[in-house]
């Protein structure tokens, strides 16, 4: 019964891995963060005045690994304060506050990047509007809200798991912030990595030929008017909820699934930390499952390019 | 601490390190230009990206490291941590493959082969005119997870000569972070050596700059190294308490 409690909570880290990650995404893209945002530096130089917002932090996993150390930081502070009084139902509290806190301290820096890089292209003649400023740092804070909340919430789970599963040995040995610390990195990576390409390559160059990798001439050339009026950094985050950011977050869903599937597998087959546990089986199980995983995940891959090969064929026009 | 200990640990941090620097120079990295299909490759820096994959690595290897009451097998716990960043550099790869075909369709196809090594797949013909290749071909795909699988292995076996109580016993948060301190810096150093976008071992960017990349890597964990060394000596890294 334990394991069934075990898996049942793996299965909420991967739900809200996936919420993480699909609105770590959209608020790079509302903000325009990471590696398309270079498009939008380059605009104004090209004479394409435009009214996106520009948010370049740093890397998306720098800031948002600062984000979300931050909340589980005041998270845990504030556990160590009320736990002792209250119990498990401290987490009600510092979890959300904390991811506020988390989430203020990143509009900030949002907020400082804006009027610093427009302010800059003031001789290429790009204005720095306003309303933009104003009307884009709430979404960037609520959607960078609910990807920090939900990271402190996966810590928060994988350092009490034995005690929420009862299965001994469940819980990571990391401390909360350094936790956070790590899914934050990686959910940046991932989201720099994968939902880029869908604003980066379709949403900026929405005005050119679909089917062809942008070629360099394009460049700083985005698009810059939306299906009414111009176009806005908010436009961009209603058309990649629909395919950029759900992929971005099913990448991070199912590398925590399969990360931690196949370890608690492997600790099944090695006597689940019982009077026969052997912890080599546990680990050997747990490798050659991984390894097993990273086969399918090539034969994926050859096969997808070759359909892809296959069904588009060879590149046709200038 | 008996002097042959301290000697393990030292080559311990140097082969990781080094190893860390192979697997940022066999990752397919594209940078921002491949966030616009201009290059091929994931669109993300080298140091990001490696980062990333090490440390869904490290978790893992922390977990398996904590199967064991006391003397963890480093080879296990290495390997773990390895396969974990080989199969988040896979679904990274694959996803962002998905998104380039059905997203944007394009076809992955390498810009600096004009046959695929591995299946012997023309690419010329299918790439873009005046962009250097877009998506994931296969023969990055197969790079970027063996990059992710030493990268992972040489991450996660620092951490577990620090953590494990037989050499450095330092407690679990000083081991992971120092693990990731030197591991980051190592990355840093590839990234430069790279200077842009690689694709993997095909690459004659690769061939041209490995020697340099693993030499930098062997003069900074060796530094590394000597500064845990000190602090394994000194004491100044033991478990005082606090909230880690």
């Amino acid at each position: 019964m334990p394991v069934i409690s075990l898996f049942a909570w793996l299965l909420v880290i991967v739900f809200l891995a996936f919420i993480a990650c699909m609105f770590e995404d959209l608020e790079s893209d509302v903000g325009s963060q990471s590696n398309p945002n270079s498009q939008v530096q380059l605009a104004p130089e090209m004479g394409y005045i435009h009214r996106y917002y520009n948010k370049a932090i740093s890397g998306e996993g720098l800031s948002y690994a600062l984000a979300c150390t931050i909340a589980g930081t005041i998270a845990l502070l504030l556990l160590l304060k009320f736990e002792p009084t209250y119990g498990p139902r401290a987490a009600i509290l510092a979890i959300p506050v904390g991811a506020a806190v988390g989430s203020i301290s990143h509009m900030i820096r949002a907020s400082v990047c804006y009027p610093g890089r427009e302010s800059a292209h003031k001789r290429f003649e790009q204005p720095i509007y306003l309303d933009v400023f104003y009307g884009h740092l709430v979404p960037i804070a609520t959607h960078n809200f609910i990807a920090v909340i939900c990271i402190t919430g996966i810590a928060y789970i994988q350092s009490n798991l034995t005690v929420l599963s009862g299965v001994s040995g469940a819980s990571n040995p990391f401390p909360l912030p350094l936790l956070c610390l790590i899914w934050g990195i990686t959910v940046g990576a991932i989201g720099s990595s994968t939902g880029d390409i869908h604003y980066g390559t379709e949403r900026e160059f929405q005005d050119r030929p679909f089917g062809e990798g942008r070629r360099v001439v394009y460049h700083g050339q985005i698009c810059r008017y939306g299906d009414c009026g111009i176009r806005t950094s908010k436009d961009i985050v209603a058309f990649c909820a629909k395919y950029g950011g759900p992929a971005t977050g099913l990448t991070f869903g199912l590398i925590v699934l399969f990360e931690n599937w196949r370890t608690v597998i492997g600790m099944m087959l090695g006597g689940l930390a019982g009077a026969a546990w052997n912890p080599g089986i546990a680990a050997v199980s747990g490798i050659g499952l991984g390894i097993a995983v990273a086969i399918v995940l090539i034969v994926l891959n050859t096969w997808l390019v070759r359909w892809a090969r296959k069904k588009f064929g060879p590149f046709v026009g200038e | 601490m008996e002097p042959i200990i301290l000697a393990i640990i030292l080559v311990c941090i140097i082969i990781g390190g080094m190893l860390g620097s192979l697997g940022v120079h066999l990752l397919p990295v594209g940078g921002a230009p491949a966030a616009m299909a201009t290059a091929t490759g994931i669109a993300t820096g080298c140091v990001m990206l490696m980062t990333g994959s090490a440390v869904t690595g490290l978790f893992t290897a922390s977990t398996v490291a904590a199967f064991w009451e006391s003397n963890p097998s480093v080879l296990l716990v290495s390997l773990s941590g390895g396969v974990g960043a080989m199969l988040m550099m896979g679904f990274t790869m694959l996803i962002a493959n998905l998104i380039y075909i059905f997203g944007a369709g394009v076809v992955p196809v390498s810009g600096r082969a004009a046959v695929d090594p591995i299946t012997k797949e023309s690419q010329t013909e299918y790439k873009t005119p005046r962009t250097d290749g877009h998506g994931v071909p296969n023969v990055c795909f197969y790079s970027g997870m063996i990059g992710g699988l030493a990268g992972g292995f040489g991450g996660a076996l620092i951490y577990v000569v620090l953590e494990s109580d037989v050499y450095a016993n330092f407690p679990v948060a000083i081991a992971a972070v120092v693990a990731l301190g030197i591991f980051i810096a190592n990355a840093i150093m590839a990234a430069y050596n790279i200077g842009g976008t690689i694709e993997g071992f095909h690459d004659p960017k690769f061939k041209e700059r490995i020697v340099t990349g693993l030499t930098c890597a062997f003069v900074i964990s060796l530094m590394c190294g000597i500064i845990v060394v000190i602090a394994i000596e000194t004491g100044v890294l033991e478990a005082v308490g606090g909230v880690l």
